[in-house]
């Protein structure tokens, strides 16, 4: 394990997208100090000015402003901390409600399996975004509640995926081997199990994370995400729409860094991908 | 003078290690006559099954002949025209698999597989092919042979899939077959039949075999020639007969010694310490290459390669010391122990199990079972045998034993003490008196854990909370009763050859010094030096530790040198049982014999009756 994570440490993937990542959270995480103003601070009398570098710009708004004549930077700079406690705590709560029960599936198998391989196959046959928007208009709008629909609908990823390989790795005689030595099962999964399917769960997550960046944006451009006082990138393009003709930047602007926040995380679960997993690693690519 | 099948000249393949080239194959050379059987003896790592990939070639990535040519009829394969080598290749040289069933197209029948092979071959008519087809697979002795045309190879059986590929590759009247190990990977029993078969067509067809093997004994039965082979080096080479009852090289003599008999008187094993060197090793190695592992090396092995000399006609072999290979002999005595002690440890009584098969939503499941009745008992300190075909229900019966498979029906009593009521208490109970070491080490070591978590793994199950410095105390004290030294201790699995992991995971079980021990196959994939190691290492252990074991295996002459008695199983129930010595000379199940008749006999001179039956 450790070997594997220094090996991707190397991959150029990898430390491109912590790298982005990285800028992107920093952002989110002193958004404060960083951004120039109050996201919800409006001057009416600029508003829907363009960035600085285009014909009638101004310095005190560096991307311009919105139609309420909000500072588009310090928007953004805001709502990449919206997306990165999206993507970090659904990813989480999605990987550990699908690990868990992944692993009591592909353990144990049997009845058990089979009760939570149909709950899967149910759960997935609803249409992910529909199931999400109900989901909100049930719970109501709210960081919390974003994160909870996100992670309600997306378990079922992480559960099927690594039932297989706990299928694969459950099939070793050292898994049997250390129930001869006395190990309780949850012993035996801790220990023997768990460790051999970490790779992939952690390949997983980050790929969670693009998708959850994904379904926060939807959320919030249709007016069901984190709630109109919180700034959300969705929220702005949603903004933008109606103005799309007088000012283009303020809708490609949050296009744009949700695009680059997604790759970062696309990049970052396929570098893993290829340094983590033994097979891929073993036939050089 | 006739001209010759096949001849190497100095052949050499190259493997690129680290960006240099180390020669996998040095300087080959044998002559191979039409109709002839040349034999390649050597464990794995030898550079034999390289010699059929270069004919072929079918080199691995990294390898390449790098000079020497190998003459097919005056023509050298090594400079041919790549069309004019396809041209031949499947035709006029054929090829027998190790693995029948994965050489077979699993979505196609047998006749579509034959009829394309007859076509290449340049046969028009689909009715000839078909009759082709049905008298090639007669000849194979196959029954109902138009019937299988339309069958698929997963119908069919390991050995009747290496009959049809048999069949397939005598059907072009080929000039010369490459056989490597073409009965590895079936079920002992089907040996015999399958090396009578080829040896049947070869003599009717008149064709040079090639013919690979890692088994001495049966080189001796079925070969003209026979090539030794020793880290790339051919280090001996003569007729069959001759290498085997006066062997030169002091390697040939060592792997005869290590070899338990199934006939002869009872003796140790000689063992060869250490292992084959591997290609990366063999880089910085000079001088002899097996003079690390030669119980005659002198100081001037070390300094040259030796040269091939002739020790009589058509006999050579490459040992500077040849003169004393005679005189290397294994250390007299019974490895099996003295007595037993009477009173039963393990009793199983009526043991039952049977599998729901199938069973779909709708359909309802075969009960199939895979244990039809087992009773037997284990004395203290006691080495009994479970042999049999696979299938026969042995490993079941050894899942059952340790508890990883619920029994259908009967009882195993561990002192008394019923051991099929499932209780968390009986499972703390049996993990500290009956262990299983597992017949794949690959798979039975996690490859995450370092050697000295995976030895001491009991200590940390349950509520146990075993100091990292008391379970380095005890690997130390196992790694030395397995023989590895305590460096061992931080090596990962990857970093270990397969004897020294079937080391670990023995060392793995004997932590909580278990009263018995499960072993099921766990010399069947080593070579015959390393499994010589590991039978020495457990009559030591049974001697300084006293354990009981039921061993499984497939081997009839490993079974009579380690264990005193032995309990035969065929189709899920024990046919037979008995103190070996007795059971072995006088069988009286079908099945025991057809067991005993598939090992070939240790004297070249003796006859072994599957051969001699096809003669006729």
């Amino acid at each position: 394990m450790a070997s594997a994570l220094s090996r991707s440490l190397r991959s150029p993937r990898v430390l491109i997208a912590l790298g982005m990542i990285f800028c992107i959270g920093f952002c989110a995480a002193f958004a404060g100090w960083i951004a120039p103003h109050d996201p919800g601070d409006q001057n009416l009398l600029a508003i829907l000015q363009p960035p600085a570098w285009a014909d009638g710009g101004d310095l005190t708004y560096p991307l311009g402003t919105d139609s309420l004549g909000r500072c588009v930077l310090s928007r953004l700079i805001f709502g990449a901390r919206t997306a990165m406690l999206v993507a970090l705590f659904a990813s989480l709560g999605a990987m550990i409600i699908g690990t868990i029960l992944a692993h009591i599936s592909g353990y144990f198998g049997g009845a058990v399996d089979w009760l939570i391989g149909r709950l899967v196959d149910v759960w997935m046959s609803f249409p992910p975004v529909i199931l999400s928007l109900i989901l909100m208009v049930g719970l109501g709008v709210g960081l919390s509640k974003v994160i909870l629909a996100v992670v309600l609908v997306d378990w079922t990823r992480f559960c099927r995926v690594l039932r297989s390989e706990v299928l694969i790795v459950t099939r070793h005689d050292y898994v049997a081997a250390a129930r001869l030595l006395g190990f309780s099962h949850w012993q035996t999964i801790v220990r023997e199990v768990l460790p051999a399917t970490m790779p992939l769960l952690i390949t997983l997550i980050s790929l969670e994370m693009a998708i959850a960046v994904v379904v926060e944006a939807i959320l919030s451009f249709i007016g069901l995400g984190v709630g109109p006082n919180t700034p959300a990138w969705g929220q702005m393009i949603a903004d933008a729409r109606q103005y799309v003709y007088q000012s283009p930047w303020n809708l490609l602007l949050p296009i744009f860094a949700i695009f680059l926040t997604v790759t970062a995380f696309n990049l970052l679960g396929d570098g893993l991908r290829r340094t983590l997993d033994v097979r891929l690693a073993e036939t050089g690519r | 003078m006739t001209m010759l099948a096949l001849q190497a000249k100095d052949l050499v393949v190259g493997a690129r290690i680290d960006g240099e080239m180390v020669p996998a194959i040095r300087a080959l050379s044998f002559d191979l006559e039409p109709g002839k059987i040349l034999g390649l003896v050597g464990e794995s790592g030898a550079g034999k099954s390289m010699v059929g990939r270069a004919i072929a070639q079918l080199l691995p990535a990294g390898f390449a002949i790098t000079s020497g040519s190998l003459l097919f009829e005056g023509e050298d394969l090594v400079r041919m025209a790549p069309g004019a080598r396809r041209a031949l290749l499947g035709r006029a040289i054929a090829f027998i698999p190790q693995a029948p069933m994965t050489s077979l197209n699993p979505v196609r029948t047998i006749g579509a597989q034959f009829d394309e092979h007859l076509a290449r071959l340049g046969e028009r008519s689909r009715g000839a092919r078909r009759d082709r087809a049905v008298a090639m697979l007669a000849a194979a002795r196959l029954p109902r042979a138009a019937e299988l045309l339309t069958q698929y190879p997963h119908q069919l059986s390991g050995g009747m899939c290496q009959r049809v590929l048999i069949a397939m590759a005598f059907s072009s009247n080929p000039r010369l077959v490459i056989a490597d190990e073409p009965t590895t990977a079936l079920d002992v029993t089907m040996h015999p039949p399958i090396l009578a078969l080829i040896a049947d067509m070869q003599r009717q067809h008149g064709t040079a075999v090639i013919f690979i093997t890692h088994d001495l004994r049966l080189a001796a039965q079925l070969c003209d020639q026979v090539t030794v082979m020793y880290a790339g080096r051919a280090v001996e080479s003569g007729p069959a007969r001759a290498v085997l009852s006066t062997p030169a090289h002091p390697y040939t003599r060592c792997l005869q010694l290590a070899n338990p008999s199934l006939r002869a008187e009872r003796r140790a094993l000689y063992v060869m310490p250490d292992q084959m060197p591997s290609l990366r090793q063999l880089k910085n190695l000079s001088g002899c290459h097996f003079a690390p592992r030669c119980p005659l090396a002198a100081e001037e092995c070390r300094r040259g390669e030796p040269p091939d000399t002739a020790v009589a006609a058509h006999h050579h072999v490459a040992c500077i010391r040849a003169a004393a290979t005679r005189t290397i002999a294994a250390v007299a005595g019974d490895s099996v122990a003295a007595k037993a002690s009477e009173r039963p440890l393990l009793q199983v009584e009526g043991l039952q199990k049977h599998y729901d098969v199938g069973g779909a939503l709708f359909a309802g499941a075969r009960n199939v079972a895979a244990v039809k009745q087992a009773t037997f008992s284990i004395a203290a300190n006691e080495f009994v045998a479970l042999v049999g075909e696979s299938g026969s229900g042995k490993s079941t019966i050894a899942k059952m034993l340790v508890g990883l498979e619920q029994p259908s029906a009967g009882k195993i009593l561990l002192d008394g003490e019923d051991l099929t009521e499932p209780s968390r208490r009986r499972r703390a109970r049996n993990a500290a008196s009956l262990q299983m070491v597992f017949q794949d080490p690959q798979s039975a070591l996690n490859p995450r854990r370092r050697v000295a978590s995976i030895v001491t793994q009991a200590m940390e199950a349950g509520s146990r909370h075993a100091s990292w410095d008391e379970r380095l105390a005890r690997t130390g004290e196992l790694l030395a009763e397995v023989g590895l030294s305590t460096d061992f201790a931080a090596r990962l699995p990857g970093q270990l050859s397969g004897g020294q992991r079937q080391r670990i995971n023995i060392a793995r079980a004997l932590c909580t010094l278990p009263k018995i021990l499960v072993a099921d196959e766990i010399v069947s994939g080593l070579d015959v030096s390393i499994q010589a190691q590991l039978l020495n290492l457990l009559a030591r252990l049974r001697a300084e530790l006293g354990f009981a074991m039921l061993f499984i295996s497939h081997d009839l002459s490993v079974v009579r040198h380690l264990c005193s008695r032995v309990l035969v199983m065929y189709g899920g129930e024990i046919v037979e049982a008995g103190a070996v010595e007795k059971v072995f000379a006088d069988p009286q199940h079908a099945h025991t014999r057809a067991l005993l008749s598939s090992v070939p006999p240790d004297e070249p001179e003796a006859a072994w009756p599957p051969l001699q039956g096809s003669a006729n």
